[in-house]
């Protein structure tokens, strides 16, 4: 029995009366979205506001990719209304598109052209003249580090500095709303730390909204907003240190020396799951720590008591872990 | 008028997918190894080996009155052939950007899918033409003698059939996702299609339908005339070597009717995915 059914609840979103007047970069309104008998989006509502860092924080298949795809037009919602920049995406697709920059999961260059070639193709599609294109192009492979590659066939590149060029080129025709969907997944420890920077770095010089969706729970710190969702709702949208203080709880991480002990927790704690590492996960605080001490301390090999994150608002919030969660822990202690 | 002027804008961009079509082909030797050795093959040890068995007044009796050597026969068709070939499997290109998620990248960007799916076609196209040019430089190895106005109305019909089978590569790309499966199908369409096509035999015209189908099965004759290919090359040799075994008018129009229905089915499956 997951944790989700007794813990999660309507989250009243954080009200904000400046939200109406403030410009949105992206509306969302009442999107559904479902797949034969899978709801990937159900009724769902958010509005990012200019120039926000915005985080879609879930686990895979909580109606991320769905929802990117909607916004990017490659996808039309069953109802409900999508605005970019005030542009209806499914009644203008071409403007919305104008408008956007993505960087999709999976790669999306051409390998067999070099890295300005890929660049360049993209700047004309978006029809700018050519002192623009060489301009914007000089600029953007300087941001992501790529100027001295810039006549490297783009098959020749590592997977980081293909997501790089990604970026650039996603930027490079004066996107007001660059998307990025799960920009880090595959890459080492380091070229995500990089990513990170680059995004912080566009920002510092230009007014850009950016929408990114990530199942690495670290790296959502540095964002505006983060809006967890799952099974295609939205169950928290606040700033990280809001949603940490409002939802975050203690868990408890227990690894037992032998199977039968670890069936007798889970027995005694139906909400348990397991936290990727062959161990439980139990939202819960020091009582339930002494308890667990005391009928099972010898059977014990390992427990620690985890102090409220993200990575436990998400646990109380979801009843899911996040199946990478551990990696990417690994991951940050390498930095 | 607005719509026009839009269009023009997107020349840009039509442009840019034509020009990333032969970068890509350039890049690709598989592809330049097969355009150039294919007609060698052709036209060098098929043409030159077929080439006494052709006429009928080897053996005394004329039974075919074709005044043209072997060689000069065959030639035309292989020109045909080396496009065929180019323009389906370029279509191959297709299937690439879908894997590599190329394609999503193109479809995000504010260009109509209609201009997306002509840049592919005429860049394929262009390559496919290319190859059958290619063949054009063994003319004389093969006695066609290449005069102006014969070369002139043969090169539009070049690029006309190669425009169409680009758009058939594609229409068949859409339906078939693997590389592999293309490729087998596509060779499956193609050489079927080359061979009953009257290229490297021919229908005598002076034949009466009773006598030909003395001289041929009945089934093959029926194939040879169905098939839309057989005009494609019967247009090609009337302009190059001034042989036509159907009515001169038929074979541009068939080529034509290729490029009009094949790109109109692409169409409407590129606007449908």
């Amino acid at each position: 029995m997951p944790l989700a059914a007794k813990v999660t609840k309507p989250v009243a979103h954080d009200p904000d009366p400046d939200l109406a007047e403030k410009g949105m970069a992206v509306t969302i309104s009442k999107i559904s979205k479902r797949f034969g008998s899978t709801i990937a989006l159900d009724q769902l509502d958010l509005s990012i506001r200019e120039n926000e860092m915005f985080a879609l924080l879930g686990p895979n298949g909580a109606g991320k990719t769905t929802l990117i795809h909607i916004l990017a037009t490659l996808m039309r919602p069953d109802s409900g209304t999508a605005e970019i920049c005030g542009i209806d995406v499914v009644r203008q697709p071409r403007r919305a598109r104008a408008a956007l920059g993505v960087v999709f999961q999976e790669p999306s260059l051409d390998g067999k052209l070099t890295v300005e070639e890929n660049l360049d193709f993209h700047a004309r599609m978006y029809r700018m003249p050519a002192p623009l294109r060489r301009e914007r192009i000089g600029e953007m492979l300087e941001l992501v580090e790529l100027a001295t590659l810039r006549r490297r066939l783009v098959r020749s590149l590592s997977p980081g500095m293909k997501r790089r060029l990604e970026i650039a080129r996603a930027l490079v025709h004066d996107s007001r709303v660059l998307i990025l969907d799960e920009p880090t997944v595959g890459l080492d420890a380091q070229s995500r730390g990089r990513i990170w920077e680059y995004l912080a770095r566009i920002r510092a010089r230009r007014t850009v909204t950016v929408v990114v969706t990530t199942h690495y729970i670290e790296e959502v710190e540095g964002c505006d907003r983060v809006c967890v969702i799952d099974d295609g709702r939205v169950l928290a949208l606040d700033r990280p240190d809001t949603l940490r203080s409002r939802h975050g709880r203690h868990v408890l991480r227990v690894q037992a020396l032998d199977a039968s002990t670890a069936a007798e927790i889970a027995a005694l704690h139906p909400d348990a799951v397991p936290d990727g590492d062959g161990g439980l996960a139990i939202v819960g605080g020091r009582t339930i720590l002494e308890d667990l001490l005391r009928r099972f301390g010898p059977r014990i090999d390992q427990v620690s008591l985890e102090r409220p994150s993200l990575g436990t608002v998400f646990l109380g919030l979801t009843g899911r872990h996040l199946r990478e969660e551990g990696a990417a822990q690994q991951g940050a202690g390498k930095r | 008028m607005i719509q026009a002027v839009e269009g023009f804008g997107y020349l840009g961009a039509l442009h840019a997918i034509w020009l990333r079509e032969i970068k890509r082909a350039l890049r690709d030797r598989g592809q330049l190894v097969g355009g150039v050795s294919r007609p060698l093959l052709w036209v060098l040890i098929l043409g030159v080996g077929l080439n006494p068995y052709f006429r009928g007044e080897i053996y005394g009796e004329a039974r075919f009155a074709i005044p043209f050597t072997y060689l000069q026969f065959i030639f035309p068709a292989v020109i045909v052939l080396n496009i065929m070939y180019t323009a389906v499997l370029s279509a191959v290109s297709l299937i690439a950007d879908r894997e590599f998620g190329f394609l999503r990248e193109v479809l995000v960007t504010p260009v109509p899918r209609s201009v997306v799916l002509l840049g592919k076609i005429l860049g394929g196209a262009t390559v496919a033409f290319a190859h059958g040019c290619l063949v054009l430089l063994l003319a004389q190895f093969a006695d066609v003698p290449l005069l102006l106005s014969g070369v002139g109305e043969a090169l539009l019909l070049m690029f006309g059939l190669a425009f169409g089978l680009t758009s058939l590569g594609i229409v068949i790309a859409h339906r078939i996702r693997s590389f592999e499966g293309f490729g087998v199908f596509s060779n499956a369409v193609i050489l079927p299609l080359y061979f009953t096509s009257s290229s490297i035999f021919p229908l005598d015209p002076a034949l009466t339908g009773a006598q030909m189908r003395v001289v041929y099965p009945e089934w093959l004759v029926f194939l040879v005339e169905v098939n839309p290919i057989t005009y494609a090359v019967d247009a090609l040799r009337g302009a190059l070597i001034g042989f036509n075994q159907f009515d001169a008018w038929l074979g541009p129009i068939v080529i034509l009717a290729i490029a009009a229905v094949f790109f109109l089915l692409a169409l409407r499956d590129f606007n449908r995915s």
